[in-house]
């Protein structure tokens, strides 16, 4: 899916310079969920961003499916993370004037798509996060593990080859972080690569792999076999929480 | 409690001093245009003689022409002005406890001091009521009689800055002074005197200096003393000397009455109304009975003392003000609703509603006050910008009058900033108070 | 691109749109009836007055003592202001042109004050009064000195012969030439038009007549009258002093009083309207610079607080045009509606200022200066914000805090 070779990032104030990541490489292939850990300050954020392409790096070559995205300019990224990376941020990052069915169109109406191709698969995405219901609902009046199911189905409508998760339960209790987990296994099922950063052992613990970043370097890498993904859904997605 | 509403009204200023700033801005330019505005139009609209307003009429008669009005735009009005005869014959009649006839002329001053070059002066031809009737104030001496009126003896009462001129300031009363061709003897000098508008004479200008001098008006005839004033005829009229013009239907002179009581003016108007019928008997005054008297709030009306430009002028400021605020409502809405976080916790720590709203309406009263003050100040500048542009040069002292600012309009300002600030404020303020606490303590 | 996104966000929190549209429909109904009063008066002010006011200037007089005999003594100062080297003309006036003081009369094309009627605002002037003006004679010819008369004090003699400008005559005879034409005074004496000048202004440019002129061959018999002096070319002020000096020289009965340009008199003449349309125009100015300030301040702002949305945004895939494109279209829209609305309010305000004030009806192509004006106000306003929301790091999506 992508591989990432000696990448460095570091941030520069005028005083000094932080290495954020060192001579990093990872290759995840395509189907895998990887998690990865660490603890905070190691540089698992801005290896999440960099792997988003919502950042870019110093040195090291970065592929994704094949391409080397290290020399793509702002609009080229753009087009990248609209089409192949779907993005489930710890704060979820839902827009408050818009309603969950405006929230999930977002990155459809940066994709050009045809009115009635969106509306399929915002209806689809909903379905399968089990928010159906809602699709009026203004974020502020969901719950946070409904505000969160919303914020995956806007990764997922775009039908992304990669999910990016940034600490997807970081902002929920452990029901509503069990029920996310629940979907983002079944959405793995499905065939999508998920990389998931977390600094819960718990949660990483129910990935295919775990990778563990420490200043800015991966301590325990564990190249990727091709056939080692045996995809094994846990629990069965839960049914509509009975509260928010 | 002020106290701490005061501190975290500049907490919160300073925290976007940008955004502030700007709204201290919108407001101070919507004042400063207002104040600007308004100080021209008061000192237009100002009663030049208030103890005496509503005792002191202009008197018109309707002579004008069969065939149209006076003035076209106002076909209902009489003219301004009285003819010759017909001022000679209220006069005469005595029917107010007082009255005055004049007009304003001019001639040359050949002062005898040195360095002073010759001028022509601006006259009043007046009888000698004018100055008691108007509450002229001396310095030194007085005025004259009817006996000098009628005479007519060769005394002059100058205005202050003519006696500083002609004479150095010194008591000149028993001086003498040549205008023209005839030497006068110093009667009078007035103090510093120029009520505005010159409601007494509007003809030059309702904002011009006073006369700098006053002779007796006896000499009008007998110097047949040319008319600084207008003169308007509405037929054609024959014969070419002095007494042909006197009996002419033209108009040219001023004619107030003093009528202290209710009573006093209705009794002078019937005297006038038939006096006027008896005119009409004998063949004059063609126009239906149309006799006005005005006092001087009604002459200044009638006078359109107040520019119309000055009235558009009112409404446009007030219009800017109204953008002005308009801007400042949503800055401030935008500014409180970020902060409405912060608002919520101070809510969930147990500030009332009340409390929210006291909080909110402090910053913008600041605002509006900071504003108010240096839209003064911008104001000060501005009129004195247009005192710089227009000076006294061009039009005799008039803009000098009109640009100084007054004490009533600075407060009335002040209050209008706050009063701004207030309708500026209070939306937000109460859109700001209405949140549940819940809402916004909620994520994020 | 899709307005609805736009629309529905928008649709949630509108008070703020909605007060920025309000801004913008209240400027621009002050603007284009402002801008319209401006047009108005420079235009007033503008006009071309017919007159070479920029080379003439007039020396005020007066007499002083028994020496001085009328015409004889005017023809005196004449003859040394014609002598004097810059000097291209002068004449003696009863009136000083664009001064706001004059004399007006009526003649009629019968008798009797029949017939057609022309309003004139005269000016008495001996032979040199045409090229003093700098007046242009189209038809006809000037008179010469022998017709210029000095009537008696107070007489109401009219001068046989007088010149008038195209506007009297167009009064006079609508149909035909007025020249050689005989028209009569209210007191039925015959007057001969010996010539038609093509424009001039006359005493008071307020009146809806200043062009109905005339040019009477008389020797003024007012007690203060001016000489009316035209320099040559660029050399007013040096002839301003000379004749000053050169009359001062000489004692003949009578004091000069001041001597000024037309040009300070045109000036003062037109100060009221000059100074409203200053007043105006800076009214505007800062009108157009505080709502621009207005709108750029809450757009910053708001962008300033949306900076987490913008970059959640970009992390989906908007790219950075997109952001600038959805800031820049939110504020199109805003200010479209408020022009629309601007558009309703400065109608009313015309209309209510030309009937209360009686102004002159607001026409409506100004509406479209004001429509793209405020258009192009609020962009520019709004950009600089848009630009900055779209600067954004998509970065600031995954940061927590």
């Amino acid at each position: 899916m992508f591989e990432m070779t000696q990448v460095t990032k570091a941030y520069r104030t005028d005083l000094l310079e932080t290495h954020a990541l060192r001579e990093f490489s990872l290759k995840v292939g395509k189907g895998e969920f990887v998690a990865v850990t660490g603890p905070s300050g190691s540089g698992k954020t801005t290896f999440l961003n960099v792997a988003g392409l919502l950042e870019t790096f110093d040195s090291g070559s970065y592929r994704l499916d094949d391409v080397d995205v290290s020399k793509l300019d702002d609009d080229a990224r753009s087009r990248v993370r609209n089409h192949k990376i779907g993005f489930i941020f710890q704060s979820f990052n839902l827009i408050p004037d818009l309603n969950v069915f405006d929230n999930v169109d977002v990155p459809l109406r940066y994709r050009r798509m045809p009115a009635g191709e969106r509306r399929e698969r915002i209806n689809s995405a909903l379905d399968l996060v089990g928010l159906s219901s809602r699709m009026k609902h203004l974020p502020s009046q969901l719950s946070g593990g409904q505000q969160q199911r919303v914020a995956i189905a806007r990764a997922l409508a775009g039908d992304p080859a990669l999910l990016l998760a940034d600490e997807p339960t970081g902002n929920l209790d452990s029901l509503m972080a069990r029920q996310v987990m629940d979907l983002l296994e079944q959405i793995n099922g499905m065939g999508a690569t998920i990389v998931m950063v977390t600094h819960d052992p718990e949660l990483a613990r129910r990935a295919h792999r775990n990778v563990q970043v420490i200043d800015g370097q991966i301590t325990d890498y564990k190249p990727y076999e091709a056939h080692s993904a045996s995809v094994t859904v846990l629990h069965p997605p839960a049914a509509d929480a009975t509260y928010g | 409690m002020f106290a701490y509403d005061l501190r975290l009204a500049l907490d919160s200023m300073k925290r976007h001093p940008g955004l502030s700033a700007l709204m201290v801005l919108a407001i101070a330019l919507g004042i400063a245009v207002c104040t600007v505005t308004f100080t021209i139009y008061h000192a237009m609209a100002t009663n030049p003689i208030p103890d005496k307003s509503s005792q002191l009429y202009a008197v018109t008669l309707d002579t004008w022409s069969a065939e149209r009005p006076y003035d076209d735009d106002k076909p209902d009005l009489p003219p301004q002005l009285l003819t010759y005869r017909d001022a000679t014959y209220l006069y005469g009649a005595k029917a107010a406890p007082r009255s005055v006839v004049m007009y304003k002329s001019g001639a040359l001053l050949l002062p005898e001091r040195n360095g002073v070059k010759p001028f022509n002066a601006q006259l009043r031809v007046t009888s000698h009521e004018f100055f008691p009737m108007f509450d002229v104030p001396f310095q030194y001496g007085q005025g004259w009689d009817a006996a000098a009126d009628a005479g007519p003896q060769p005394v002059v009462v100058l205005n202050h800055e003519t006696n500083a001129k002609v004479f150095g300031g010194e008591n000149s009363v028993g001086r003498t002074l040549k205008l023209g061709k005839i030497e006068y003897r110093v009667v009078g000098v007035l103090q510093p005197w120029a009520p505005s508008p010159k409601f007494f004479d509007l003809n030059n200008g309702s904002f011009e200096d006073p006369e700098d001098a006053y002779i007796p008006y006896g000499w009008g005839k007998a110097l047949e003393m040319p008319v600084y004033g207008n003169t308007n005829c509405w037929k054609p009229e024959s014969g070419d000397t002095y007494q042909d013009f006197l009996n002419s239907e033209c108009i040219w002179l001023q004619f107030w009455a003093e009528l202290p009581t209710i009573a006093d003016r209705d009794r002078y108007q019937a005297f006038i109304d038939n006096y006027a019928r008896s005119q009409k008997a004998a063949g004059r005054m063609p126009r239906k009975l149309n006799n006005v008297l005005y006092d001087v709030g009604q002459w200044l009306d009638r006078n359109d003392v107040v520019q119309k430009d000055n009235r558009v002028l009112i409404g446009i400021a007030l219009l800017f003000l109204g953008v002005c605020l308009v801007n400042v409502v949503g800055l401030l809405l935008a500014k409180f609703l970020n902060a409405a976080p912060l608002t919520g916790l101070r809510r969930a720590l147990g500030a009332s509603r009340r409390d929210i709203i006291r909080q909110h309406m402090t910053e913008v009263l600041l605002i509006g006050l900071t504003g108010g003050v240096l839209g003064i100040l911008l104001a000060v500048g501005g009129l004195a910008g247009i005192r710089a542009i227009y000076g006294s040069d061009f039009t005799r002292g008039s803009y000098e009058r009109l640009t100084e600012i007054d004490p009533v309009v600075v407060l009335v300002t002040l209050a209008l900033s706050l009063l701004a600030g207030a309708i500026a404020g209070l939306y937000p303020s109460w859109r700001i108070g209405r949140t549940a606490p819940a809402v916004y303590l909620k994520t994020q | 691109m899709d307005i609805k996104p736009i629309l529905s966000s928008l649709r949630r929190s509108p008070t703020g749109a909605i007060l920025v549209a309000l801004q913008i429909a209240l400027a621009l109904a002050i603007v284009v009836n402002s801008l319209f009063i401006i047009v108005q008066r420079m235009e007033q002010i503008s006009r071309d007055p017919g007159i070479d006011v920029a080379n003439t200037f007039f020396v005020g007089f007066q007499a002083s003592s028994e020496r001085f005999q009328g015409e004889v003594t005017m023809r005196e100062d004449l003859q040394i202001l014609r002598s004097l080297p810059g000097v291209q003309a002068a004449t003696v006036v009863n009136a000083v042109p664009l001064s706001g003081g004059g004399s007006a009369t009526s003649v009629y094309t019968e008798q009797n004050e029949k017939g057609r009627r022309g309003d004139m605002n005269y000016f008495q002037v001996d032979e040199q009064g045409l090229e003093t003006f700098g007046a242009k004679l189209v038809e006809g010819r000037n008179f010469d000195a022998t017709i210029v008369t000095m009537p008696p004090k107070n007489s109401s003699t009219s001068p046989s012969g007088i010149l008038i400008t195209r506007d009297v005559a167009r009064d006079l005879f609508p149909d035909g030439s007025a020249l050689g034409k005989t028209v009569y005074t209210g007191t039925n004496q015959p007057v001969t038009i010996l010539g038609i000048i093509d424009h001039m202004h006359g005493s008071w440019p307020g009146w809806d007549k200043v062009g109905n002129v005339a040019l009477f061959p008389v020797i003024t018999d007012e007690t203060y009258a001016r000489y009316m002096v035209r320099a040559r070319p660029g050399q007013r002020d040096a002839m301003m002093k000379l004749a000053e000096e050169a009359l001062g020289k000489v004692d003949n009965g009578r004091v000069i009083l001041r001597v000024r340009s037309l040009e300070y008199v045109a000036a003062s003449t037109y100060a009221k309207d000059r100074a409203m349309a200053l007043y105006l125009t800076v009214v505007v100015a800062l009108l157009l610079g505080i709502s621009a300030l207005g709108i750029f301040g809450l757009a910053a702002f708001n962008v300033s607080t949306r900076t987490k949305q913008i970059g959640t945004r970009r992390a989906v895939g908007a790219r950075r045009t997109d952001i600038l494109q959805y800031f820049l279209a939110e504020n199109w829209l805003i200010t479209t509606v408020g022009v629309v609305l601007g558009c309703v309010l400065a109608l009313v305000l015309g209309y209510w200022l030309s009937t209360a004030f009686e102004l002159p009806r607001l026409k409506l192509y100004y509406l479209v200066f004001g429509v793209v004006g405020l258009w192009l106000v609020s962009l520019a306003a709004a950009f600089r914000p848009a630009r900055r929301a779209s600067m954004v790091s998509p970065a600031i999506a995954t940061r927590t805090v």
